[in-house]
Parts: structure tokens; C-alpha cells; sequence
């Protein structure tokens, strides 16, 4: 992006989402400045899915906290039971000084999860309290100001806004794309029905309004009217997923997970949507926290790229800076498989492997996520980093 | 290079409620043995419907309207579906888009991937004694009848011949199960012991014990022979006290014993092979003795023994066969070709009604020419007869029924125009009359007519030059090839052993475990390694690839890829890519064709479609997708592609284009020839065609290459 812009809109802290016995994704952190595109790649299973889902508050994650301009939206309690069962093994035979030092440590990691289920629960009706006192604020000194034809007037549009404000949730700000179009649109809706769908949980009931907005919507992302009166299996492939975007914009929405938008497309309708994508990005703002497996397009597309092995975040960059020196092993097996439309250089292409087994030694010394250039993040441990430091640290400066 | 696969001309429709559509618009290629030819095109330009057409798997509503699909001397689209079961995933595998449809979900992956195996294995088995069993009868009949002198002594080793292989198939398949287990055990070990020094081994007990079984099951005459009890003795105490070894994870006693089966093994599997062919031989005329303790002077000795006792007096025999039925033949086809020739004649002047009454006579002639000793099928003779019925056919139905469809469409169009004249609109459409071009059916048959002539000229000119001995060795070697077929047994515990490695070869983790589990417990990646592990286990002539690699990431579709092109060299493997993605076919393809509404649009390999494309299409497509270093905006294609009930008239890609002239609109684009391997059907390479620049992304990737390429040039 051209221009510089540090507000972080989302942050994701120490991300656990274990479903049973499966480690679907395992302590992961980031955080996604506003406007920006953040590519999020790995092969099938490795648990990018499940992150955007995680986000989005489909599942109940875990462990960890995701932070949505700044407020708590999603919070796990897995770690704080961790350490008051760790803590309750010690105090059996820990001294009496300790041990009242663990108890007072257990009553801080209850509080953490008495906080934790709060903010869990209650993060959308926290915000529809701030909402509508904002609101309050707003038009409390206007009411007292007018009068006659003028306080009805406001009156009524107080009136909207509040209620507006008491069904907003906060979460509506994340909205998702998902990578099917035909699965992910009911076929006995028309696609009016289909966009209009959010507006009118989000309590819209002015059908003017409505209109206004869903056309509005529909030729952003390059449909005509006529074509909300109809239903998705009337749409190619290309106009479902427009139709998907459609939906997700419709409700003017800060961050949007696109998961695999155009995984399922054809390469000349893929360019299509990806134009759209880029298209609207520029015009509203968005920030998008991008999931797909397909390297040229994320690179094309994103800003920054986080990559992800079995459930783990292994090395996070800038898009160029990442292709440039991809440090992980797996970035670099990953990179390495990226098909090119050039015959001559695929005859020549050396695929690198990955095998985590014989790469890392982690038996001892145990890896974390570390910085190992500037905003160059690497999954390592203490040897390698030190390793890592030495091969590419002279070409940052 | 030999042709594994003719399309010729084909076209299919489909009819659906809306009119006929018209899938497949006459498509030509042909498929070279040991080749990947790739067919791109968007979704609903025929490509998946030409391949299931190969496959002989058509919707129950398609019609194949006309041309051929030639593989080993028969016509796909003719022969009767019991045919098909002989071809179908044996000769011919598919690989589909959609891995949940292709699995069967209430069956374990390990049966699915082994059911195949071992149901082939033995039709081939079968086959293979058809097909020994038929030459040796077919031969010793020729032998007799071109040595009238020494009718006795033909007959004598004919039977020698057959007997000695029988013992000889006996003694190999032994041989082979032995030692294929020995490879086995091998590799098992070595994981094993990886998986030891890594200190991940998990439920050890099964592999180790799979392990033992495999070592085992290699006891042979010649492998875990009766010299090496101490191997045995150490393989049977290898699953001792694992419960406890599992518990502490010390697993040192076991490495210790799977190091010295490694030795030994390695050892075993270094040792001489012997010849058992020729020992067979030996065996049948000594009474079963052997010549020496030694196997490398007994390999020597047997070799040259059963040359100077047999071989070469049987393919001296052989040779006379085959210049006895060579002459045969050359009769046979001169008479074909005199009533080819009449009946071109009676074309000529009087159409297909002239040659009618002389079919019977020109079919009989050319099915006499069918020689059944032939290695490789001819093509061209054998579905001759069946191609022209079906012209014939059509000709008579256009003779019938064009007259009454052409009244229906006129009918429809007027009710059309009254209905709009009154200000109407209605909701149906004119469907356009499907009529038989009568006189390309004349052309088609004069083509298949003149093809064949020239094919029989070209075969009786090469009739003198031919190495009869060489052709007798050749034939030999086929019928020894049979015979080892024949032995090719699979047993259940080699199928799981080869299920395993290749599911690991195809990129699943812990095989073992996945075995035994159902296709609803793999996610959609996993379950396409599955399907394609399913459809090489087979080991396919022709592989057709349905968009193999489009639910897969990066990784796994490189490693599929890979997996393809290594089976493609190491089994002479003929494969047909289908995708819609051109950075997947850059690795893939020797020759791509492009296609876009039931035609191909070009065609031309890897190197020429890539480094200097011509029709539009073409460039739309190259220049829709990012590469590594985009970052301008894409050239999506605008629009969708056309509905092929109403196909468009001219360049069917026109409307989508920005470089259509006026007659894109008008008329169809014939093939210009680029090259001798590179055509392409575009009104632009025309003499009088304006010069256009192709887009800038796809001119400036070439201009790159080009650069490179001069570059390595000069260095």
C-alpha cells in the first residue's frame, strides 16, 4: 500500500482451536493493519480455514484471544486451566511460602477466565451499549435544540438509528466469502433476497433503503439490476462469486475473509474476480484476510503473507520480502512448487521437499515464532535462529 | 513414434429439453505413445466430454454424431460395452475432477486400492494366456502349412515350446513372489530404521510385524534360499518383546535386528539372477538336472544351449511362416485394392448410390486382409468396414429424414415470425435443423476409401524390404513377453505392500493408519491422492486426467504431477491432460491442444503454444493469470462462453475477443499451418489480415524467454 497506515484492525493472540484430539491450529499470532491484504497460504489441512472460521466466531476457539479494533471479540480458556492443573501438581509439594503464592496465582488465571468467558459471550452487546450511547450523545443535544416539524423529524431518525444501533453486532463488521458459489448460495433465494439478507437481520426495514443499497452493491460489483430478481443457478461460475462478494460488501463491512474465492473458478472468470476484488479494495477501504493455496495469486494479490504448516504459523513477511527469502524450509519447499507458464523453465524446476522430521531437530531445544529480519517472521528454534541470522542477516542491511 | 490413440472428426451432442446441444464440433488428434498431450479450455468447451467419450462413459442423452476413436485396431465408439470392460481401467484409466464422487463410501480406502489391483492382475494373467495360447495355435498352423516337407518336425517343437515355458512359468512365478517380497522387505526396513533414528515410531508392532511377513514370504530356491536360516531365525524373533521395547522406547535390540536383515537382504537381492527361462529348457530336456553347482556358469551354459538346441531353428521356422503368410497377404490386399478402387470409381461418377450394391464385396475383401499374427493391431483395416456402415447409415437417414426436419424448422420459424410480427415474445426459441450434410458424408467416405488404399500401397511396398528374421525374433520375444504375463501373479499381502508405498507416494501420511479407514475421514486433497493412487495401481496404457489437480494446493499438485510424468516415463505411459490451468500443463505437456466450444483452437507443443501462441483465445488465456512478477492489472476474458445450443457462427470466440474482425462473425477459420507440429484456426494469420500485437503481458513473457534463450545461447 502506498500509504503508511499503522492502526492494527485485527489481532490474534496465541490462537488455539483443537477439535478433540486434533491440533487443528496451535498458538498462532498475528495482526492485520487496516487496509492491507494478508495472504494466508498452506496445503489442504493445515488449518487456514479453520483460522478465518476462528475469526469469524463459527467455532469457540480454544485457547488464546482475537482482538477486533481493539476489543476482546473471541476468547479461549484452554491455557489458564493449563497453568492452574500445572500449578495445583506443584503445590502439593511446594513449601507454604510458594504455595501462597501459587493460590493467589490460580485466583488470577480464574479471574482471566471468568474475563475471557465474559468478553466471549457478551462482546456484541458490549458494542450495542456503546453503539447506541453513541447515538444518545449525538442526538440528544439536536433534540434539545429543536423544535415543530424539525423534532418530529429527528425524532423518527433517532428512533431509526437507535434501533439500528440495538441490532448491530459487532461482528458484522468481519464478513466472509466463501470458496464454493454454488454451495454457499441458497438456491431458493433470489440473489435481492440473498444480499438483502444481513440488511434485514440488521434491523432494515426501510424497503427504499434496501433497494438502494442492494443495487448500489449489485453494479460494484459488476451486475445489473435485472439480474437480483433471479436465482444462483441462473449465474456461470463467475457472476455466483460476484454474487458471494455482493453479499459480504452489502453490509459495509471493515475486514472481510475471503476463503479460497477463487479456488473453484475457472482461470479466465479467477482474473475477473481477482480484478473485483482488487477493484474494490482500492475504492472502500477494505481490509481483507486473504485464504487461498494458489502462491501467484497471493502474491499478486496480498500484502503480507503468513504461512501455515500443520496447524502452525511458520514464517510471516511482506509479499516480496517473503518470495525474495523465503527462510522457513517449508516456504521454501512451497515456493519451489509453484507452477509457471513457462516450458522450459518447468523441464528444469527442482522441486525442494520438506520432510519436518529430518529437517528440525526439536527433541531439545524447542522452536518459537521469532523475528529474524525486520517484519520477517520464522518458526525456529535458538540454533536455527542463530543460523538464519547469519545466512540472510547481511542482506538486510 | 506409434500411435496409441486416433480421434478423428468426432462430434457429440447432447439433447436436453431446451434443443440439441452440441458439445463436441469435430475435433482431430492424435495420441503418441509415451506423450502428454494436454486439451485446455474453459469449463463447457468438450474437454471432459471428449474424454469420457474415450472412456466410453457418455451421458445416456449424448449422441455421437460422427468420427472415430481408433486404439488397438478398434473403434471406441462402436465397440459393444462387454469390449469395454477389457479396456476400461486397465488399458484405459481416468482420473476425474470430483474425488468424492469416484470413491466408494461404505468401502475401506485399503480394499478400493487394492480391489483394482488384484481383479486386473488376474484379467491379465488371463489375457496374456489368451493371447500366447492363440499365436502359438495361429503360428504352428503357418509353420505346417509353408513346410510341407517337415510336417512333423514343425509340430514336434511347437509342442516342445509350449511345454518348456509352462515350466518355466511355474518356476518364475515363484521366483518373482519371492523376491518382489525381498524388494519389499527392503524398503520396509529402511523405514523402519528411519523412523527408529528419528525416534517416531508409533504402533510399531503391525508394521514390524508386516515387516517379519514380508521377509518371510521371500523364501525361494534362489532368494531367502535355503543357506541363509539364520536371516529366517532372526526375521522370526524381530517381534519379540515389542509390547515392552514399545513401552520404553528403546528400541535397540530391534534396530540391531533390522540392521543385520538389512545386510543380508542387500546381499540377497546383489546375488546373481538366474536365467530360468533357459534352465527351464535345460531342465525339460535333462530330466531336471543341473549342469553345475555354479549359477553363473549354469546362466552361461543353459543360455547358449537353448540357442543352438531350439531358439534359432524355431525363429528360422518362425521366419518362413511369416514369408508364407506375408505372400498371403499381398494377394489379399491387391485384391482389396483393385475393389477399393472400383468402388471410387462408382463414387466418383455416381455417388453413394452407385456404390451401394458394391459395399458387401469391398467389406469382404478388406476384413480378409485383417492378419491375425499381427503384434500391433492395424487400425485402419480393422474398423474400416464399421466406419463406413456408420457413414452409410447416415447418409441413409439424411436421405430420409432431411427433407421432413427441414420442413419442421421452416414451420417453427414462421410460427416465430407470426408470434413477434403480433408483438409478441416468445418464450421458446427456434431450434436450428439438424441435417445431414450429405455431401460431406460422400467426402468422408471417399477420404476413408482413398486412406486405406494408400495405407495397403505403403504396406505392400514395405513387404520385400522387411527382416523376416527380425520380425520372427520379434514375434518370439511376444510370445515370451505372454508368457511372463502369465506368471505375473499379485497375492494379497504383495497388493497391501504396494498399496502402502504408493499411497505414500502420492503424499499420505501415515499410510498405515489410513488403510484402514473410510473416504468420509480424508479431507478432498487426500481423497484425490487417493483416486489417482487408485487409477495407477492398474498400470494403465492411456491415463486421461480430468482436471486431476484443481481441489489440490501447490505442494501436492507438484508432487502429483511429478508422480504423473515419473510413472509416464518408467511405463511408457500415454497421458491425456485435461485442465483449464496452463501453469499446471507448462510441466506436463509435450503437445497442447486448446479448446474453445466443442473445436480445438490450436494446436501445436509445449514450446510453440507457450512462446509464440496465436489464435486470440489463446492469448486471453495466458494473459488472465498472474505470474510471480504481475502487478498490473489481469486481462480477465468479458463475457461467458457461448451456449452451444446455438452455436455462433464463424470463430466461435469472436464475440469475447477484441481482436475480431468482420468476418470472425461471417465464417469459420480453416487451420493455418505454423509448422509441421503447430496449427492454429484464426482469420488473423490470413496473408490479408491486418497485423495485431498480442496482449502485453503475453508479449512481454515471451520477449523475456526469448531473451533468456539468446542468452543461454551465447554462453
Amino acid at each position: 500500500m502506498s500509504e503508511k497506515n499503522d492502526q492494527v484492525l485485527l489481532r490474534v493472540e496465541n490462537l488455539c482451536q483443537y477439535f478433540k484430539t486434533t491440533k487443528a491450529v496451535d498458538d498462532i499470532s498475528f495482526t492485520i493493519k487496516k487496509g492491507e491484504v494478508f495472504g494466508l497460504v498452506g496445503e489442504s489441512g493445515c488449518g487456514k480455514t479453520t483460522t478465518g472460521r476462528a475469526i469469524i466466531k463459527l467455532y469457540n476457539i480454544t485457547s488464546g484471544s482475537i482482538y477486533f479494533k481493539d476489543r476482546r471479540i473471541s476468547a479461549g480458556t484452554l491455557s489458564y486451566r493449563k497453568a492452574i492443573t500445572d500449578a495445583r501438581k506443584e503445590m502439593r509439594t511446594a513449601d507454604p511460602a510458594r504455595k501462597a503464592e501459587l493460590e493467589r496465582f490460580i485466583a488470577e488465571q480464574k479471574e482471566l477466565i471468568r474475563s475471557a468467558r465474559y468478553d466471549q459471550k457478551n462482546a456484541d452487546k458490549l458494542y450495542e451499549d456503546v453503539m447506541s450511547q453513541e447515538v444518545d450523545e449525538k442526538y440528544k443535544p439536536l433534540l434539545a435544540a429543536a423544535s415543530g416539524e424539525e423534532l418530529w423529524a429527528l425524532q423518527k431518525k433517532y428512533a431509526y438509528e437507535k434501533r439500528i444501533a440495538a441490532n448491530q453486532r459487532f461482528t458484522t463488521q468481519i464478513q466472509m466469502i466463501f470458496q464454493d458459489p454454488i454451495a454457499s448460495l441458497d438456491p431458493r433465494m433470489t440473489v435481492y433476497e440473498t444480499i438483502a439478507e444481513g440488511l434485514v437481520i440488521r434491523g432494515e426495514k426501510d424497503k427504499a433503503v434496501i433497494d438502494e443499497k442492494v443495487y448500489r452493491v449489485l453494479e460494484m460489483v459488476g451486475l445489473v439490476r435485472d439480474h437480483a430478481s433471479r436465482y444462483p443457478h441462473e449465474f456461470s461460475g463467475g457472476q455466483r462469486q460476484r454474487i458471494g462478494v455482493a453479499r459480504a460488501v452489502v453490509m459495509e463491512p471493515e475486514l472481510i475473509i475471503a476463503d479460497e474465492p477463487v479456488s473453484a473458478l475457472d482461470v479466465s472468470i479467477q482474473a475477473q474476480v481477482i480484478n473485483l476484488m482488487n477493484d474494490l479494495r482500492h475504492k472502500l477501504g477494505l481490509t481483507i484476510l486473504f485464504i487461498a493455496h494458489d502462491l501467484s495469486v497471493v502474491k499478486y494479490f496480498s500484502d503480507r503473507i503468513g504461512v501455515m504448516y500443520y496447524g502452525k504459523l511458520v514464517e510471516m513477511a511482506s509479499s516480496d520480502e517473503l518470495f525474495l527469502h523465503p527462510i522457513h524450509p517449508y516456504t521454501q519447499s512451497l515456493l519451489s512448487a509453484i507452477p509457471r507458464p513457462d516450458p522450459l523453465f518447468e523441464k528444469q524446476r527442482r522441486r525442494i521437499k520438506y520432510d519436518p522430521l529430518s529437517a528440525h531437530d526439536y527433541s531439545v531445544d524447542k522452536p518459537s515464532f521469532r523475528e529474524v529480519l525486520p517484519d520477517h517472521f520464522v518458526y525456529c528454534n535458538d540454533e536455527e535462529f542463530a543460523a538464519y541470522q547469519r545466512a540472510y542477516g547481511g542482506q538486510a542491511e | 513414434m506409434e500411435k496409441r490413440l486416433q480421434v478423428q472428426n468426432l462430434r457429440i451432442s447432447f439433447r436436453t429439453i431446451n434443443g440439441k446441444l452440441q458439445a463436441v464440433r469435430g475435433i482431430s488428434f492424435d495420441l503418441y505413445k509415451g506423450e502428454t498431450l494436454a486439451i485446455v479450455g474453459e469449463s463447457g468447451s468438450g474437454k471432459s466430454v471428449t474424454s469420457k467419450a474415450i472412456m466410453g462413459i457418455l451421458a445416456g442423452n449424448a449422441m455421437v454424431e460422427g468420427g472415430e476413436i481408433l486404439y488397438d485396431g478398434q473403434d471406441l465408439l462402436t465397440i459393444e460395452e462387454e469390449d469395454f470392460y477389457r479396456l476400461r481401467g486397465d488399458k484405459i484409466a481416468m482420473i476425474f475432477q470430483d474425488p468424492l464422487s469416484s470413491l466408494n463410501p461404505i468401502m475401506r480406502i485399503g480394499k478400493q486400492l487394492t480391489e483394482a489391483m488384484l481383479l486386473k492382475a488376474k484379467a491379465r494373467q488371463k489375457s496374456s494366456k489368451i493371447n500366447f495360447d492363440e499365436k502359438m495355435r495361429l503360428l504352428e498352423g503357418y509353420m505346417v502349412a509353408s513346410d510341407p516337407a517337415q510336417v512333423d518336425e514343425s509340430k514336434r517343437m511347437c509342442d516342445e515350446f509350449r511345454r518348456y515355458i509352462m515350466l518355466y512359468i511355474k518356476r518364475e512365478r515363484s521366483y518373482r513372489a519371492a523376491r518382489e517380497s525381498a524388494e519389499e522387505a527392503r524398503d520396509a526396513i529402511a523405514e523402519l530404521l528411519y523412523l527408529i533414528d528419528k525416534n517416531a515410531l508409533h504402533d510399531s508392532k503391525e508394521q514390524v510385524q508386516e515387516t517379519q511377513q514380508l521377509v518371510l514370504n521371500s523364501r525361494d530356491q534362489y532368494v531367502l534360499a535355503a543357506g541363509d536360516e539364520r536371516l529366517v531365525a532372526v526375521a522370526k524373533a524381530l517381534s519379540q518383546g515389542l509390547s515392552h521395547q514399545d513401552k520404553s522406547k528403546d528400541f535397540s535390540r530391534l534396530k540391531q535386528n533390522l540392521e543385520t536383515l538389512q545386510q543380508g537382504i542387500n546381499d540377497i537381492l546383489a546375488r546373481p539372477q538366474p536365467d530360468l527361462l533357459a534352465q527351464a529348457y535345460y531342465h525339460f530336456r535333462n530330466d531336471g538336472k543341473d549342469y553345475s553347482d555354479n549359477l553363473e556358469t549354469n546362466n552361461a551354459y543353459y543360455a547358449t544351449y537353448m540357442q543352438q538346441g531350439f531358439t534359432e531353428r524355431f525363429i528360422e521356422k518362425t521366419a518362413r511362416a511369416i514369408a508364407y503368410t506375408d505372400n498371403i497377404f499381398l494377394n489379399l490386399r491387391a485384391t482389396a485394392i483393385a475393389e477399393l478402387t472400383r468402388g471410387m470409381d462408382a463414387l466418383n461418377t455416381g455417388g453413394v448410390d452407385a456404390l451401394k450394391p458394391l459395399v458387401d464385396s469391398i467389406t469382404q475383401a478388406v476384413n480378409a486382409t485383417i492378419e491375425p499374427m499381427e503384434i500391433v493391431k492395424d487400425s485402419w483395416v480393422r474398423t474400416f468396414s464399421g466406419s463406413l456402415k456408420s457413414f452409410l447409415a447416415s447418409y441413409q437417414d439424411g436421405q430420409r429424414n432431411n427433407e421432413r426436419r427441414m420442413r419442421d424448422f421452416e414451420r417453427t420459424t414462421q410460427k416465430h415470425n407470426r408470434l413477434t410480427a403480433r408483438g409478441k415474445s416468445p418464450t421458446w426459441k427456434v431450434i436450428p435443423a439438424a441435417l445431414v450434410d450429405m455431401e460431406l458424408v460422400q467426402e468422408n467416405i471417399a477420404n476413408l476409401m482413398s486412406n486405406l488404399k494408400a495405407h495397403y500401397e505403403a504396406l505392400n511396398a514395405g513387404i520385400g524390404q522387411a527382416d523376416e528374421r527380425q520380425r520372427a525374433a520379434q514375434l518370439v520375444e511376444y510370445l515370451k513377453e505372454n508368457a511372463a504375463g502369465i506368471v505375473n501373479r499379485v497375492t494379497k499381502y504383495s497388493a497391501k505392500a504396494k498399496a502402502l508405498r504408493l499411497m505414500e507416494e502420492v503424499g499420505i501420511p501415515e499410510p498405515r493408519l489410513r488403510y484402514r479407514q473410510y473416504p468420509f475421514e480424508f479431507s478432498g486433497g487426500m481423497r484425490q491422492r487417493i483416486v489417482i493412487a487408485i487409477a495407477l495401481a492398474a498400470n494403465p496404457d492411456i491415463l486421461i486426467c480430468d482436471e486431476p489437480t484443481t481441489a489440490l494446493d501447490v505442494t501436492i499438485q507438484s508432487q502429483i504431477l511429478e508422480l504423473i510424468n515419473k510413472l509416464k516415463q518408467e511405463r511408457d505411459l500415454s497421458i491425456i491432460f485435461i485442465t483449464h490451468d496452463l501453469g499446471v500443463v507448462a510441466n506436463m505437456a509435450d503437445r497442447i491442444a486448446v479448446m474453445y466450444a466443442g473445436k480445438i483452437v490450436e494446436y501445436g507443443t509445449a514450446e510453440e503454444v507457450f512462446y509464440s501462441p496465436k489464435h486470440p483465445y489463446t492469448w486471453a488465456l495466458l494473459s488472465s493469470m498472474p505470474d510471480l512478477e504481475t502487478k498490473e492489472k489481469l486481462e480477465a476474458i468479458p463475457g461467458t462462453p457461448p451456449n452451444m445450443i446455438y452455436p455462433p457462427k464463424g470463430d466461435a470466440f469472436a464475440e469475447r475477443s477484441r481482436y475480431a474482425m468482420e468476418i470472425d462473425f461471417e465464417e469459420e477459420p480453416p487451420f493455418f499451418r505454423l509448422s509441421d507440429t503447430h496449427w492454429a484456426a484464426t482469420w488473423l494469420l490470413h496473408p490479408d489480415a491486418p497485423r495485431v500485437e498480442p496482449p502485453r503481458l503475453v508479449s512481454e513473457r515471451v520477449a523475456k524467454v526469448n531473451a533468456r534463450l539468446e542468452g543461454n545461447a551465447d554462453v
